[in-house]
Formats: structure tokens, C-alpha cells, sequence
């Protein structure tokens, strides 16, 4: 990997050169409609970003996000709703898209990519849609100089700066940002890159390690209030907390908006339906929705609201770290942010989790 | 991937009042392992799962058994001879015939759920002497619910099988067994230590006869349930058919006791 320093007023043009080549989306501020407070009186951002396409804005509204974006790193590469395929007519390809190059991800994203890698790019047969997106992207991450107050990845060991999975990436700097080149799709646009870039000092790169530090200390503090439980005990709190009170509990303020699925990183489900025309489309679905899991005979093994908060965390928690290690949450927030009731995660597994230690006397950590 | 191929209606043939078996020939030659499923197409509705109901070694053409109970088979149940459907598959891991070899297969069906069990049936029918035998044990609702009524009888002409059938309620001119598939159990002549049961019906049926079978004394290992899942996609990918750790559409549809029996609800 090679690292250099971008100065602050060559950004613009940077990406100017990297829109040469992809279809650029870059990080612009966006009205935030909720101001979630944190509880514990630290003084935390609440302002929120959107991902636009480049050529389509006035240059001064790209900003430098502090933190992810609304959209979930997902909707890149399958979209909320999209047409696959007609029968018995036009085959079925991905439509000719220039390829997409995404500014503003951070490490949570990330790391949610590597869930939807697992089921869209995995199994018996790859999703070709997702596949040409995915493998054309150029991801351009960022590190994280801030966190919303919903932010909770460092609570499941994930740093709030990358370290694998990304082409570039921008870390800001006094003056600038330094840049990591981390893969030879990124390597290839350096011949139109190079005269943007200086060589980075040892002390700016000191000073982007001191920024890391400090945001962590700064975030582990926070999660500290929240006493969200450690990543490995998520499945066994999940399994124990089976039959708990608790799923009913939280989810008497759902209004089955949908929002927590359609917002979240990891949630990869889909619906496929046909149109009279016979065209048939895709669009995102979850299992927050009542008919998910709903059989023709008229068996719903999701019938109860609670049934379906309890599987969403089976899903997140059990099934992923039964098939691939890790857990299908990166602690992005977004569904806390979104959700009108209120219904926050990092409450329910620390209630399960407090349930748990209850019932198996097991110390805390 | 998510695109089917034609396949036109052959013939269509009334099992019972609410149950068809639509004859099938797609475009291309099709193949399947008995137990795998299908997602058929009713152009410009949607897809919905099943399980053919022929003998796999038959390419050309396909039967699957339906069942009028939702909105894709309600809109099968009207369409008729030279009309156009799309199939997609096969999906997922069917019978594992090589673990039935050598021992006597127990085959429990309930209701439409005997579909997937013909298919099975003609898979062990063609190879029977790599088995001991083959016992049916096959509940209905009534004498009408019945599927494949006069293809029974020439089943248990056959060598080495054994049939019986019973109703949940009888009429006046049913003389057999009147009672639930899982009072037939016990006689089955079946070795407890050397038996592999296949079981496919409604949930409710596959639960009362998974319970009877373990108080009978049969392992779970050697207990093959075909689950009813809302599949989707069949890939893996669109998340509607999750049951624990597994994917029914890919880890199954078929799965042995032992792998479900830890999950909890799975008879939802
Ligand atoms: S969850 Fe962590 S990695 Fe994601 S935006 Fe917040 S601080 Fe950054
Ligand atoms: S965002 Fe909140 S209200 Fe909406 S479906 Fe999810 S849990 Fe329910
Ligand atoms: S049917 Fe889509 S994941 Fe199983």
C-alpha cells in the first residue's frame, strides 16, 4: 500500500479525475430530520450525509463526511428496486452501467460488504447484477474523524478507520488528507493522479494515527454508557433469550414502517415479483414485514410481531455466525436513526444480555 | 438466474377436488433429483416452490402435483391444456438416496404431500434391489383427499413393497383404516436399527409423526423431512426461507431430524 498527502485544495480536482473514469458519488451534507440527543450528555454531531453523483452537483456542496452516510453500502450494488429480467424474452444481464466509484464509505460499510459478499457473490451461483457492480466499484473509504450518537461499531471490535476491502482511502489531516493507493484498481488511475499528490511526511502520518486514537478513545467512552454486549457473546445471548418478555417488549412502538430493514448494511433480503407484463423485478424486503415467511398453505412462521424482532436477530446473530464467523451487524446505527419508535438495538442486546447473565449468573466482562 | 424457461401444459389430470397434477414439457430437457424443488411460473403473477412429482429419470417432461390454496396455484388450477408456464431449478439438496441403500426406507405422506414421495417412490422403484424394501404409510383427510388413487394399488403390486393407507375420516364406502397416519406406524414392518423414514405432508402431520417416530425408537439421523419454506429465490440470496443456521431452499428442502431438532419452532 502506498500512502501520500492530498492537499485540501486539490480535492475537487481529484475527483474530478477519478469522474473521468466512474460514475462518482461524493459525500454532501444533508438536513438531519432527527436530532437523537445523546443520554449521556456528550456533545456529538447530528447532522447527516448524502451521497450524490458528482457531475450532477455544484462542487461546493461536497464535504468531507465525518461519519457514514444515510444510505447503507448496499444500495450501490443492488438497488431498492430493479427490473432482472422479462420471460421468455430479454435475457437476464445487468444493464451496461458505467462503473461506480463511491466516495464516503467508512469501515462499518465495509464490513458490511462483506456480508452482502458472502450471499450475493457466494453459494452455488454468484448474482450477476451484484457481481458486475461489485467487482467494477472503486471504493474510496474514509476515516472517521467523528461519530453520530448512534454510532457503535467499535462496540463489536470495528475500528471507525478501514484496514482492508477499499481502493483508496482519505484520512484528514491539517491541510489535507492522507491517502492510502491499496489496490491495483486504484494504482491504475495514479498516472492521472500522481501530479495531485505529494509524498506524506512521517509526521502527518503521525498526526492521522493521533486523529484515530483520539476518535476511538472518544467513542469507546461513549459505548461505555451503553454497555453493549461483547461481539462474543451475541449468539449465545440471542438463543438464550429465545422465549424472553423482551421482544414483545420492544416492539409494541413498531409501526412495521419497514425502515430498520430497508436502512440496514447487512439486511440482504429480496422479493422478486412480476409484473402483468412479465417483467420481473426486485425489490428489498425483510422480515420486520408480516407475510415474509408466510406460506401459501397459510402458515406464518412470522405471524406475531415479536416473531419477527426475534428473527431479525437470529438472522443477524445466529445464522451469520453459524455460516461465516462473525456477526451481520457493524454497528453503522442506522436503524436506530431511523426508526420511529424508537427501537433501538444496542438496547435490546444489552437487555437480552443483562437477561442472560441473570438467568446463568455469568460475570459481566 | 431468476429467469425461467418455457414449459408448455401437456395435460392437466383433477387428483381431488382441490388437487391437479399439471404434465409439463419444457422447452429444453429438464433435470431434477427427486426432492429438489422448482419455482414454477405463472406468466406476469409470480413463482411459487414445488416439489415435481415425477420420475426423475424422465428429461422431457415434468408432473408436479398443486394443491388450489394460494394465489399463484389458484391461477394453476384455471389454466388448462397448450398454455405457457415458466419453470425455474431445480434447487436445493433432494433425497439422499445413497444413505437409504441397503436399509428398509419408511415413507410417511400426508395429504398432496405424497407429490414429492412419488417422485422418491419411482427413484427407489428403479433401483430396488439396492434396498430392502419399501414401506408406504399414507394418511388423507378423507377417501376423496386421496391423491393417485389407481396408481396406489400398482405400487403395492410391486416386489419388496409394502402399502397401507388410512383416512382421518372415513365415509360409507371406505372399508380401510379410518384414523391418523401415526396410528399406522407401529405395525410398520420396518427394523428400527437398519431404517431410513422419509416424511413429507403438512406441518402439523410431519410433527406428530417426527414425535411418534422418536418414541417409536427410530434415530433422528435416520429421519428425512421435506420442509415448507416460502422459497423465493432458491439461491440462497433473497432470505425468505431461513430455518437456524440454514437456507431451506440450498441446506435442504430436505434435511434429517438431526439437523432440525435443536432449532426451535421449526413446525411454524
Ligand atoms: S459506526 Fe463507526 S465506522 Fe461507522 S460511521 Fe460510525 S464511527 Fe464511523
Ligand atoms: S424502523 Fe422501527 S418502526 Fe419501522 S419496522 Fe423497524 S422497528 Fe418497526
Ligand atoms: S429461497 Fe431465497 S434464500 Fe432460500
Amino acid at each position: 500500500m502506498e500512502t501520500y498527502f492530498l492537499e485540501d485544495n486539490n480535492i475537487i480536482e481529484f475527483y474530478a479525475r477519478v469522474a473521468k473514469e466512474y460514475e462518482l458519488y461524493v459525500p454532501t451534507r444533508a438536513p438531519s430530520s432527527l436530532k437523537v440527543k445523546c443520554e449521556h450528555s456528550f456533545i456529538l454531531p447530528a447532522q447527516d450525509y448524502l451521497l450524490k453523483k458528482f457531475k450532477d452537483i455544484d462542487k461546493k456542496e461536497i464535504v468531507f463526511n465525518g461519519y457514514r452516510p444515510i444510505e447503507p453500502a448496499r444500495s450501490f450494488f443492488t438497488r431498492p428496486k430493479e427490473e432482472i429480467c422479462e420471460y421468455f424474452g430479454r435475457n437476464e444481464n445487468p444493464p451496461a452501467e458505467k462503473p461506480a466509484a463511491i466516495c464516503g464509505l467508512k469501515n462499518c460499510d465495509l464490513f458490511s460488504l462483506k456480508i452482502q459478499d458472502f450471499i450475493f457473490l457466494g453459494g452455488d451461483e454468484p448474482d450477476r447484477f451484484y457481481k458486475a457492480r461489485r467487482e467494477n466499484a472503486l471504493i474510496i473509504a474514509g476515516d472517521c474523524p467523528a461519530f453520530k450518537e448512534s454510532c457503535f461499531c467499535r462496540a463489536f471490535d470495528i475500528d471507525p478507520f478501514v484496514t482492508e476491502g477499499f481502493d483508496f482511502n482519505l484520512a484528514p489531516i491539517t491541510g489535507g488528507y492522507i491517502i492510502d493507493v491499496a489496490s491495483d484498481k486504484a494504482r491504475k488511475l495514479m498516472p492521472s493522479l500522481k501530479s495531485l499528490l505529494s509524498s506524506a511526511s512521517s509526521s502527518q502520518i503521525g498526526a492521522r494515527e493521533l486523529n484515530r486514537e483520539s476518535v476511538v478513545k472518544h467513542l469507546d467512552e461513549h459505548l461505555s454508557y451503553h454497555k453493549i454486549p461483547k461481539k462474543e457473546t451475541l449468539q449465545k445471548i440471542v438463543l438464550g433469550g429465545y422465549n424472553s418478555q423482551i421482544w414483545t417488549d420492544e416492539m409494541r412502538t413498531c409501526v412495521e414502517c419497514g425502515g430498520c430493514i430497508f436502512m440496514c448494511d447487512t439486511c440482504h433480503c429480496f422479493l422478486l415479483y412480476d409484473e402483468p407484463n412479465s417483467k420481473r423485478k426486485r425489490v428489498w424486503d425483510g422480515c420486520l414485514y408480516k407475510n415474509f415467511m408466510k406460506v401459501a398453505g397459510g402458515a406464518n412462521p412470522l405471524r406475531m410481531r415479536y416473531m419477527r424482532l426475534r428473527n431479525r436477530y437470529l438472522k443477524k446473530f445466529d445464522f451469520f455466525i453459524s455460516n461465516i464467523g462473525f456477526q451481520a451487524c457493524c454497528g453503522c446505527g442506522r436503524c436506530i436513526d431511523v426508526c420511529p419508535g424508537r427501537i433501538d438495538i444496542r438496547r435490546i442486546l444489552r437487555r437480552l444480555h443483562e437477561e442472560h447473565k441473570g438467568a446463568q449468573n455469568v460475570p459481566a466482562h | 438466474m431468476y429467469q425461467p424457461i418455457e414449459a408448455i401444459i401437456e395435460d392437466v389430470k383433477q387428483e381431488t377436488s382441490s388437487i391437479k397434477t399439471f404434465i409439463l414439457r419444457p422447452k429444453s430437457n429438464f433435470s431434477f433429483q427427486t426432492g429438489q424443488f422448482i419455482e414454477l411460473t405463472v406468466p406476469g403473477l409470480g413463482e411459487a416452490p414445488f416439489t415435481p412429482s415425477s420420475d426423475p429419470a424422465i428429461k422431457d417432461r415434468l408432473d408436479v402435483t398443486i394443491m388450489n390454496v394460494g394465489t399463484v396455484t389458484s391461477a394453476l388450477h384455471g389454466m388448462g391444456k397448450g398454455l405457457k408456464v415458466g419453470i425455474r431449478g431445480p434447487f436445493g439438496k433432494g433425497y439422499p438416496l445413497d444413505n437409504f441403500k441397503g436399509k428398509d426406507v419408511l415413507i410417511v405422506g400426508g395429504g398432496v404431500g405424497l407429490a414429492p414421495l412419488r417422485s422418491l417412490l419411482y427413484s427407489l422403484f428403479s433401483d430396488i434391489n439396492k434396498f430392502n424394501k419399501v414401506v408406504l404409510r399414507y394418511g388423507a383427510r378423507t377417501p376423496d383427499d386421496i391423491v393417485y388413487k389407481e396408481l396406489i394399488p400398482e405400487w403395492a403390486k410391486k416386489d419388496k413393497v409394502d402399502i397401507a393407507t388410512t383416512v382421518d375420516m372415513g365415509n360409507p364406502s371406505w372399508t380401510g383404516n379410518v384414523g391418523l397416519v401415526t396410528t399406522i406406524l407401529k405395525e410398520a414392518p420396518v427394523d428400527l436399527n437398519n431404517a431410513a423414514v422419509i416424511v413429507c405432508g403438512p406441518p402439523i402431520m410431519m410433527k406428530f409423526v417426527t414425535l411418534k417416530l422418536i418414541e417409536l425408537g427410530f434415530k433422528p439421523a435416520d429421519i428425512y423431512l421435506s420442509m415448507e419454506k416460502n422459497m423465493s429465490c432458491g439461491l440462497g440470496k433473497c432470505g425468505h426461507c431461513r430455518i437456524g443456521k440454514y437456507h431451506a431452499c440450498k441446506d435442504g428442502p430436505v434435511f434429517s431430524y438431526e439437523q432440525l431438532k435443536d432449532i426451535y419452532d421449526i413446525w411454524d
